[in-house]
């Protein structure tokens, strides 16, 4: 396997961080898997391309408003779907087919709105490729890795440098002491939920640039969930090394010419069963107990 | 005339699957999201079965239906002691695979083009008699001791094991079973349609299954089974075959999970002894709510 | 008869906090025990660990002198250990009856061919578990409410039921968690003598934790003492009464 292969594997891996930790965000907190998120995903790239060819404007602009739109997305989505189950104490189940059925919701406004044409992002840098010494590397790519690198120590020096994190923090360990402590739950919530969707704008933009725009881009919600799973569900820097070791095994299966990109699918169906009986707690270690 | 038939035997096939999501979702409260490719197993290897090896239809059926135990085996063994997200994500994951492994080998499936002329072998009638028998298994299942552990564990599975109850065996045979009638619809499917491709056996299918089952009560056979016709084939009566279809059903069941999350049946069973009262009682209360309303 | 539950040194760490330290204990057949201890002293932790929730980290626990520390949790109640919960566990969409037809349903001999298709066997089984499930639940005097919504109930006789349901996996050993919590003195008083009756009609162990001296004094015959996981007094109720440092825990929280 060349330093070029892993190089790129590291690039999509780094995207697939910004999808698993926006995934992990909402896991520490409610302790459920949001698969809305795939539907944030998709919406904020299609998005990003209308603000980017309708308004004219370069890739920095079209990031940041992407995220922001995100962002306001997910608390949106927050407060239709999970502000009520919430307050209810609903039992898990709930949330789950909640954030199913938003998901799917919101892939269906992009196929009415778009069908199923094809899209794709413009031409944002005026040189394609990056040299360093023998080792090429794709402007966008490069780019999605120094964004992505940057938006995730942002959110790490946010987390465990400031009171805020100290109250996320706190949150994810116990909702019910945290609230009487004197915390606003439900500011913290929609905090997390606005940061979880900032982060999925942000992916949602990369992915639209690396895979033409497409309907069931959602469906890519998968690889941040087995990165965070890989990672040890919940866990953040876990999330991160399980989705660069996701990028990194992705690129050389797709480099197996038997495999291909048709039967990695099935590879990675394999992979993630094996290593769910095999190391269920993921790297990070972390099993959550239930009480009792 | 056939496009009343028609309408009424993929209203029975359609039945039969989300029979098999209610065990699993509504019964044991899981959620598969790669179900959907249980009927693809079934609808190929029959398909396949009788179109490229002559075998007789009713062999292939038994065929297709072990196949479907043996792949739901293949993936429950190992799952069904995982986290419920877990659940989800590998069936998902299975989904794809299967998916996958259709479009892939072109030389038995046909690919991405599909499996075609599969002989029309699904009467309405065979249809029906199917849906009947598969709802009267579903039902003493549902009232056997197996619905009752799946309650418990479903409920709270800390206490279901402190009973005593082995919640993986539970959840295993529910899929099991889930996946043997799923199987069956599949071939129903495609030897009604005559042709069958990979794509009609995605996630989103899967999902709308589950979607139904919320709609008309989770915990209610009864609503299940109502939601599967209204949902299922309402729109082709009505010729409601709008884009904004999936979008309406999602919208619904956001407002249901708001609001009445028993879905529109609650926790009720039709009950041949107390419909009579049932019906009475309902009219009573939809009465008392509306005098509410003119009267608030 | 058997030996009854022997607790050699077990402990437990959580992420770093020593929830239980080497805690030892004896309970013969027939007898009645307590661990008591302030708040947070690791008492439920010992539950968690005999029932098989949490697995130890050191010792041992035996049953009849047979090892259990890797047994899952199902396979420890099959043996013989039944057991409540502290925050009452009922079974929400199952009415009373129900919720204890599933603990008999656990061993039921019918299999899925026999439940589909409805066979005399399952019909007949289903029958026998009908008829033992009420028997259950008139020994704790619920019977008339047995169509009745276990979250419909009040608190206390949610605790009966909660008995009721631990009954019907015939056990041993019965461990009860803060039984006495959430009621009021005259249902103290019902719940102590409805724990009596089961102790000599069905010659019944029994284990309980409780926080609160009073309610364990009068039943017990050795209590154990419990604070920051570890054993700081144990013995006869009188000697507990008056034993300083007992005094002293409880104080202290």
């Amino acid at each position: 396997m060349s330093v070029q292969q892993i190089i790129n594997g590291i690039s999509i891996g780094s995207v697939y961080a910004l999808i698993a930790v926006g995934f992990a965000l909402v896991f520490n907190i409610l302790k459920f898997s949001n698969f809305s998120h795939g539907g944030v995903l998709t919406v904020t790239a299609y998005i990003g391309f209308l603000i980017s060819t309708k308004l004219n404007v370069n890739i920095w602009v079209t990031l940041i408003l992407t995220a922001i739109t995100g962002g306001i997305l997910a608390v949106g989505i927050e407060y239709i779907a999970f502000r009520r189950l919430r307050k209810k104490k609903s039992p898990i189940i709930y949330y789950f087919i909640s954030s199913i059925t938003v998901g799917i919701l919101l892939e269906n406004l992009i196929v009415i709105f778009f069908s199923s044409n094809f899209y794709s992002y413009p031409r944002f840098f005026k040189k394609s490729i990056i040299q360093f010494g023998e080792l090429n590397i794709a402007t966008t790519d490069f780019m999605m890795l120094i964004i992505a690198i940057v938006a995730l120590v942002a959110l790490m020096s946010v987390i465990y440098k400031t009171k805020l994190g100290i109250a996320i923090r706190a949150l994810s360990t116990d909702a019910d002491t945290t609230s009487l402590m004197g915390v606003n739950v439900t500011i913290i919530i929609m905090v997390i939920f606005f940061v979880s969707g900032v982060l999925g704008g942000i992916s949602g933009v990369f992915l639209g640039m690396n895979y033409t725009l497409y309907p069931q881009l959602g469906k890519l919600i998968v690889k941040g969930f087995i990165a965070s799973v890989i990672g040890g569900l919940g866990n953040i820097f876990g999330a991160l090394v399980g989705a660069i070791l996701l990028g990194v095994l992705e690129v050389l299966l797709t480099s197996i010419s038997f495999i291909g990109s048709g039967l990695a699918p099935v590879v990675i169906f394999v992979l993630t069963l094996i290593f769910l009986i095999l190391r269920p707690q993921g790297i990070a270690g972390i099993i959550i107990h239930e009480r009792a | 005339m056939s496009f009343i038939i028609s309408i009424i035997t993929f209203a029975s096939i359609n039945i039969i699957s989300v029979l098999g999501v209610f065990l699993i979702t509504g019964m044991a409260g899981l959620f598969s999201l790669g179900q959907a490719s249980f009927m693809a197993i079934g609808a190929y290897i029959a398909g396949i079965l009788v179109i490229k090896l002559g075998f007789p239809f009713p062999i292939a059926i038994i065929i297709a239906v072990i196949s479907g135990i043996i792949f739901g085996l293949i993936v429950g063994l190992p799952t069904m002691r995982l986290r419920r997200d877990y659940i989800a994500l590998v069936t998902f994951g299975f989904g794809e695979a299967i998916i996958a492994i259709l479009n892939n080998t072109v030389s038995v499936t046909g690919g991405a083009m599909g499996l075609s002329g599969i002989p029309k072998h699904t009467t309405i009638w065979l249809a029906i008699g199917s849906m009947v028998f598969c709802i009267f298994l579903v039902i003493n299942f549902k009232y056997s001791k197996f619905g009752r552990q799946c309650m418990a564990l479903k409920s709270d599975e800390l206490a279901a094991k402190s009973i005593g109850i082995n919640v993986v065996k539970v959840k295993l045979i529910t899929f099991l079973f889930a996946s043997a009638l799923t199987s069956y619809a599949g071939v129903l499917y495609g030897f009604y349609t005559t042709y069958i491709d990979p794509n009609f056996f995605g996630w989103t299918h899967s999902a709308e299954w589950i979607i139904i089952v919320f709609f008309g009560g989770v915990n209610s056979l009864t609503g299940t089974v109502f939601s599967a016709i209204v949902l299922g084939t309402l729109p082709e009566i009505l010729r409601f075959a709008s884009e904004w279809r999936i979008f309406i059903y999602c919208t619904i069941v956001i407002l249901i999970i708001n609001f009445r999350p028993a879905g529109i049946f609650g926790e009720y069973e039709l009950n041949i002894k107390t419909f009579k009262s049932d019906i009475k009682n309902l009219f009573k209360k939809i009465n008392s709510k509306s005098e509410i309303v003119t009267k608030g | 008869m058997g030996k009854g539950l022997e607790v050699k040194s077990i402990s437990k760490n959580f992420d770093g906090v020593k929830a239980v330290k080497k805690f030892s204990m004896k309970l013969q057949p027939k007898g009645i025990i307590s661990i008591i201890g302030p708040n947070g002293a690791g008492k439920t932790t010992v539950f968690n660990l005999i029932s098989g929730i949490y697995k130890v980290d050191e010792g041992e626990i035996l049953l009849d002198g047979f090892n259990i520390n890797k047994k899952e949790q199902y396979e420890i109640t099959r043996y013989g250990i039944g057991r409540t919960f502290q925050n009452i566990r009922l079974f929400k969409g199952l009415n009373v009856l129900k919720n204890v037809i599933t603990a008999y349903d656990a061993y039921s001999k019918y299999n899925m061919f026999d439940a589909t298709f409805l066979s005399r066997r399952k019909r007949r089984i289903d029958s026998e578990i009908r008829d033992k499930s009420l028997y259950c639940l008139k020994l704790v005097g619920l019977e008339k409410l047995k169509d009745e919504k276990p979250e419909n109930l009040p608190y206390g006789l949610q605790k009966k039921l909660e008995i009721a349901r631990a009954l019907a996996t015939e056990p041993k050993i019965l461990l009860l968690d803060e039984p006495a919590t959430g009621l009021n003195p005259s249902e103290v008083v019902d719940y102590i003598d409805l724990i009596c009756k089961l102790h000599e009609d069905m010659e019944l162990s029994i284990l309980f934790i409780e926080h609160r001296m009073q309610v364990v004094i009068e039943l017990s015959e050795w209590i154990y003492v419990l604070d920051f996981g570890e054993t700081i007094a144990e013995g006869k109720p009188e000697d507990i009464r008056n034993n300083p440092e007992v005094i002293k825990a409880y104080m202290g929280e």
